[in-house]
């Protein structure tokens, strides 16, 4: 396939091109379009049952949407799997939380780095020589980029199923990293977290983005306007499965339909600052 | 199951400390003394003892495949006697049928070739068979596994297979057929060491595998498959290498199992063994190596101080005698239904347990 290797800053680096996914009877989206550009945070946002889930898994394949395209680095993408997409970079968090609950949290975060081990069976099997070494080399990269990162040292052997909700979702932040991602699809990392871990977690997220070691490109779905006007670049807006508006921060926030959506659901978006 | 807690006041240097399996002196120790007991001791016990611990080595064998599917990567088979056999049988009729060159005769290396081609084949077979969990789980998965041994045994080895040569149902392997290099393998004693060198290269193998990548997506494809998928695990390549790994187990099982046989038949891979296994692993704890041994141990020793316990009573109920095969399977279920009840994470468990207490003794809080 003919992907194109070297995005620069600001230029498209995911496009979704007017999907339709239904199931059944039920229209979760219906003609939605967004372009991602590379380097940016572009929020998805809209009222509960909007169809953000949806349109993220539609991102990293675990839906197939029935109409429509989803374009990653100029190469349509629509008939990958997700194991597939993770490899051309496209890695994500839940809404949900999705860890390994019963392992520890160095295993979950190891397990993301799964895509880049590349010794082969028979030298795992007898784990010498190259298998040891980039074992090593793989667990120094979580240990100094990840682990430090997120400031989560203390916990490294803890069992996460065991860890309070906040720290199970910035160990999934960890793990998503771990794949080196280019493209980080973020479902609501900010829900059921209490102020101090919506603020420690904003600033990973804006930490990946902008440092040069990293520079990832991330979607994220959020309710709290207060930091999606703060952190976005772009915003895209759903209501019932269907586009509203988008652009950016301040385009979207003062767009008349955008307003009568949220209106009386006003406590329930309002920022918590 | 977490990492086990390192004796107080021990910490680690390195990473690759932290990734050795033997992380201090102590367990060093054990190790050592384990050796002197496997290699030492045991060979000299009298041959009946052997004999016993043979068998536990070949459920061990057995034992750990179904522990790779089951315990650490989710899929349930109930047909793992069947690779055992293809592994047998493969490994019999290469020693008995295949026109060996003469160096090869001499130098006894027909055998050991025969093991390692029956593992490879028992291994495809194994996949063949896995190739239905790719679209199927759980109860479906069980019913395919299950297809396996009817077909495999019951099927192609009974109507086909047993036939070849014409010697009638049992093959029966002449004395001096098994031979590695210059040993002739004869004796309880002799076969122990061989059990006890693939047991010890089994383990290994999927000790390491375990540590490794593929083991890590085995288990993430256990624990939470489509979280798995997202982080690039290719879920159905990897549910068919554990197939094709539990298979490749199973093959050097049964190819090795030859070694003690006079004669081989379809009989010695009934569905029952198969269960047998299975079991094995629900006392031992799943997704454990410690869980495999244990378990086969505890069988094992427990069938044996079963018959011996009975031929006293024996004289007062002579049916007990008659009806061995009932006592042992009843016993077996029992034993299945009580650990599940009160301990449902095996022996290992117990073991974990323990350890830990010793680990940490005597800040132990
Ligand atoms: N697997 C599915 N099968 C059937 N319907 C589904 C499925 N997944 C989502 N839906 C439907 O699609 C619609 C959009 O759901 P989605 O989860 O995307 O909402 P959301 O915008 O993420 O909402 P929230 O803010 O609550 O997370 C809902 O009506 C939901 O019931
Ligand atoms: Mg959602």
């Amino acid at each position: 396939m003919a992907f194109v290797d070297e995005i620069k800053e600001g230029e498209e680096l995911l496009k979704v091109d007017n999907i339709y996914m239904n199931f059944g009877k039920v229209s979760a989206l219906a003609g939605v379009s967004c372009s991602v550009k590379k380097g940016s945070i572009h929020s998805i946002i809209g009222p509960n049952g909007a169809g953000k889930t949806v349109m993220m898994n539609c991102i990293n394949g675990l839906y197939h949407p029935q109409q429509g395209s989803i374009i990653y680095k100029g190469e349509k993408i629509n008939h990958l799997k997700p194991h597939h997409r993770a490899k051309l970079g496209i890695s994500r968090t839940f809404q949900k939380i999705e860890l390994f609950s019963g392992m520890t949290v160095l295993d979950n975060i190891r397990l993301g780095r799964h895509i880049h081990l590349k010794s082969g069976i028979l030298s795992a099997a007898v784990y010498l020589g190259k298998t040891a070494r980039e074992e090593i080399e793989h667990r120094r990269f979580i240990e100094e980029e990840i682990i430090d990162l997120l400031e989560i040292e203390h916990i490294r052997d803890k069992t996460v199923g065991m860890l309070p909700y906040g720290l199970q979702k910035r160990v999934e932040l960890g793990r998503a990293l771990a794949l080196d991602p280019e493209l980080l699809i973020l479902d609501e990392p900010l829900a059921g977290l209490n102020l101090e871990e919506v603020e420690d977690m904003a600033r990973f997220i804006i930490d990946v983005n902008e440092e040069k070691r990293w520079g990832v490109t991330c979607v994220f779905v959020e309710h709290d306007m207060g930091v999606v006007m703060d952190l976005s670049d772009d915003v895209t807006v759903l209501n019932f499965g269907e586009m509203i508006a988008s652009g950016t921060p301040e385009e979207v926030q003062t767009n008349p339909e955008v307003v009568k959506a949220y209106l009386g659901a006003e406590d329930m978006y309002a920022s918590r600052r | 199951m977490a990492k086990g807690f390192l004796p107080c006041g021990t910490y680690h240097q390195d990473y690759a400390h932290d990734h050795a399996w033997w992380q201090t002196r102590f367990v060093k120790g054990k190790m050592i003394f384990l050796a002197i007991g496997l290699f030492l001791i045991i060979p000299h016990l009298d041959s009946y003892y052997v004999g016993i611990v043979n068998m536990i080595g070949y459920t061990i064998l057995g034992a750990l495949g179904v522990d790779l599917l089951i315990g650490f990567t989710g899929q349930i088979t109930l047909g793992h006697a069947a690779f055992m056999a293809v592994g047998a049988y493969t490994s019999a009729l290469m020693v008995l049928e295949f026109p060996w060159p003469k160096i090869f005769i001499h130098l006894g290396l027909a055998y050991p070739l025969s093991i390692l081609c029956g593992a490879v084949l028992a291994g495809l077979w194994s996949v063949l068979f896995g190739l239905p969990s790719a679209k199927v789980k759980g109860f479906y998965l069980i019913l395919t596994t299950m297809a396996a041994q009817f077909v495999t045994v019951d099927f192609i080895i009974t109507q086909y297979v047993a036939r070849i040569g014409g010697r009638g149902q049992a093959f029966s392997l002449p004395p001096g057929t098994i031979k590695i290099g210059p040993w002739i393998i004869d004796s309880p004693t002799k076969v122990y060491y061989l059990m006890i060198i693939l047991v010890l290269l089994c383990i290994g193998m999927v000790a390491n595998l375990l540590r490794s990548k593929p083991g890590r997506a085995w288990m993430a494809i256990r624990d939470n498959d489509i979280a798995a998928e997202t982080l690039g695990i290719n879920i159905i390549f990897y549910k068919l290498l554990s197939f094709f790994v539990a298979g490749f187990i199973a093959g050097i099982a049964g190819a090795f199992w030859i070694s003690n046989l006079a004669a081989i038949s379809p009989e010695h891979f009934p569905w029952s063994w198969s269960l047998w296994l299975v079991g094995v692993i629900l006392i031992g704890g799943t997704g454990s190596i410690q869980g495999t041994i244990f378990g086969s141990m505890f069988m094992v020793l427990v069938m044996e101080a079963l018959q011996i316990g009975i031929l006293p009573l024996a004289d007062i109920y002579p049916q007990l005698l008659e009806k061995f095969l009932f006592v042992k399977e009843s016993t077996f279920g029992l034993a299945i239904c009580a650990f599940l009840i009160f301990e449902p994470n095996g022996l290992s468990y117990r073991w974990w347990q323990i350890k830990n207490y010793f680990n940490l003794w005597p800040f132990s809080y």
